[in-house]
């Protein structure tokens, strides 16, 4: 990686470490997921889950004990209504307190709500939620970062099914005619919109050509393979590059829990008590089998 | 006491804009503009300061995306162009980025009432209703062309959002001389004085609004005319104090749909204050999507024009 300056106090985890780290995630997901009494969005947060594992404790510069540090890469959250997934992302870095989340989720005069709030909760960088408004943020980020000869990258995370709202497409175009190498966008293709699977609602395919057409730099991953990713992160064009990058990650939206992988039920929901075990042996049972 | 009034020499708004943004870059190093291809305004802040200026096309929605994402690093951008487009394309990014988390952004353009001859895709005529409604936005709409540079500067230590409105402003009335009134943003500027009844309007009508004023005034009428150019947050002091002096007799003009402009804006000041009133007429562009003409021959056509305008007072004049 090319950034300037390191602002990050923990140790480059191992690609086992950040597996495990991704685990922890899914199962801090799934409880909340049990014992808060709404929905929650849990099948894009956990086709999400190894993606954010990888930027938050490998991929971002970033220090939770200086949040407002200049020279700090910036993470965007575009697909907003995955929310939970970076509350717990950043507790897991240091920014927020697991059982604060837990305790307080949804409920009146919380910060940590359905989408991510910037005014209510320190260390968001944008308030999101209505798809399609994070990649144009992300572009003034990076703007803003070369007119001041800032090295830091904006990171923007998207969902496949919200490339459908054209505003990003207007970004892409943006991005690419200021050059903004310094702008990281990674997409959760993980093929599902709300209520449908994404090509019977909406053709996206070729959607690597899409982006590619838009004169970006694209790479493909398995977004469940942490190695890929971490590689991914590690061969990042450098921030002063003139070409803004998309990180095409194919995904399982409820990826971990079998009963909720590729199921629309599953977009949204809630688990009670006795279904958070269920999920929780199911997620068991994805455990690697790690020899002695 | 009435106050001559004499038309003032004509000056371009967007030229003001243009050399006002232009000196502000200078003292401010975080100002930025952008605008969605609308950028001849901007020509002399781009020329100086190429690197804080962007224009990304026909492309509303990510003028201002773009425009919250600069303002959430530490910068003010001021977002330049056409109202029709960037108050109704762009709504939902300028509630959501930017009124949402209330930032500096600053949303300046043209084409607001039915100016331009355009036609009504490019008429701006419920963007005030529109603007008005969102948290933290503070809404302008300019008539004095050196008054809209004015406020551009003012505006340059708000802490929130804020949407300024402009006709054509290509030609211009100066009506205030500089340093005639006090302006404040959040204060209507008692354009004429007058104690017989109160022209409440902003924007492209208020020398309307003064040419009938000083027409009834040659009659022995004594008109006051407000320049209510701040919408929000409005003075609702000035309202209640006009409502005293001026026998309760109101009319309000304005290039903007009748109901949900600033003659709604007034409404709401009189039922929560529990003002009554003698007499209450609004003019303003009534439930059509009008057509083509000249601004004027539009303003004549959908009655509130200058006769309008005088019939209208004379109206509230003669009720008891």
């Amino acid at each position: 990686m090319s950034t300037s300056i390191s602002l990050s106090s923990e140790p480059k985890h191992t690609v086992a470490e950040l597996e495990d780290l991704a685990y922890e995630l899914r199962e801090k997901l799934l409880y909340l997921c049990g014992t808060y009494e709404g929905a929650v969005h849990i099948g894009g947060d956990l086709s999400l889950a190894d993606m954010l594992t990888a930027l938050y404790h490998y991929g971002l510069n970033v220090d939770p004990d200086d949040i407002s540090n200049p020279h700090r890469d910036r993470f965007i959250l575009s697909k907003g209504h995955a929310a939970v997934c970076m509350y717990i992302s950043m507790a897991m870095r240091g920014f927020f307190d697991f059982d604060d989340i837990v305790a307080t989720y949804g409920q009146l005069g919380s910060a940590y709500g359905m989408h991510p709030c910037k005014v209510q909760l320190r260390g968001v960088e944008a308030s999101t939620g209505s798809l399609g408004h994070g990649l144009p943020i992300a572009v003034g980020m990076a703007k803003s970062a070369r007119q001041k000869g800032e090295k830091h990258r904006v990171f923007c995370v998207l969902g496949d099914g919200e490339t459908g709202e054209g505003s990003v497409w207007e970004a892409a175009m943006a991005a690419r005619s200021s050059q903004l190498g310094n702008l990281i966008a990674f997409v959760d293709r993980n093929h599902q919109l709300m209520t449908s699977f994404s090509e019977d609602r909406v053709v996206l395919e070729p959607y690597l050509g899409k982006w590619a057409s838009f004169g970006w730099n694209v790479v493909s991953v398995d977004g469940h393979n942490m190695q890929d990713l971490v590689n991914i992160i590690d061969n990042l064009p450098s921030s002063d590059s003139t070409r803004p990058t998309v990180v095409i990650c194919e995904t399982i939206k409820g990826k971990g829990v079998d009963f909720m992988e590729r199921n629309i039920a599953w977009h949204a929901g809630s688990l009670g008590a006795a279904d958070l075990e269920r999920a929780m042996a199911a997620l068991e049972s994805t455990r690697k089998v790690v020899s002695a | 006491m009435p106050v001559t009034f004499t038309f003032g020499e004509w000056l371009s708004a967007r030229s003001v804009i243009g050399s006002t943004l232009a000196e502000l870059g200078g003292e401010y190093d975080n100002l930025w503009t952008i605008t969605p291809e609308i950028g001849a305004t901007l020509g002399e802040f781009r020329a100086l300061y190429p690197d804080r200026f962007l224009d990304v096309g026909i492309a509303e929605q990510v003028s201002i995306g773009v425009a919250a994402g600069l303002a959430y690093e530490g910068n003010i951008p001021v977002v330049s162009g056409m109202l029709p487009f960037l108050s109704m394309r762009a709504l939902e990014q300028i509630r959501s980025d930017v009124c949402y988390p209330n930032l500096p952004v600053k949303i300046i353009g043209t084409h607001g009432g039915l100016v331009g001859n355009g036609g009504s895709t490019h008429y701006a005529v419920e963007d005030l209703a529109l603007m008005c409604a969102l948290t933290n936005m503070t809404v302008t709409s300019i008539a004095d062309p050196l008054m809209a540079g004015d406020i551009l500067r003012q505006s340059m230590k708000m802490s929130g959002p804020i949407y300024i409105r402009l006709g054509v402003g290509k030609s211009d009335m100066v009506l205030y001389e500089p340093g005639q009134h006090d302006i404040q943003i959040g204060k209507g500027i008692v354009a004429r004085d007058g104690y017989d009844a109160t022209i409440f309007t902003h924007g492209t009508t208020v020398a309307q609004a003064l040419e009938a004023a000083e027409t009834l005034g040659a009659l022995g009428h004594s008109i006051r005319v407000i320049d209510m150019f701040t919408l929000k947050p409005i003075d609702a002091d000035l309202i209640e104090r006009c409502a005293k002096e001026t026998g309760g007799r109101f009319v309000v003009l304005e290039d903007h749909l009748a109901y949900g402009g600033l003659a709604s804006r007034i409404a709401d000041v009189l039922v929560d204050r529990n003002i009554n009133l003698t007499a209450f007429e609004r003019l303003g562009i009534p439930q059509v999507y009008a057509g083509f003409g000249g601004d004027e021959e539009l303003r004549d056509k959908y009655g509130y024009g200058l006769t309008s305008t005088i019939s209208a007072i004379m109206r509230v004049l003669a009720t008891k």
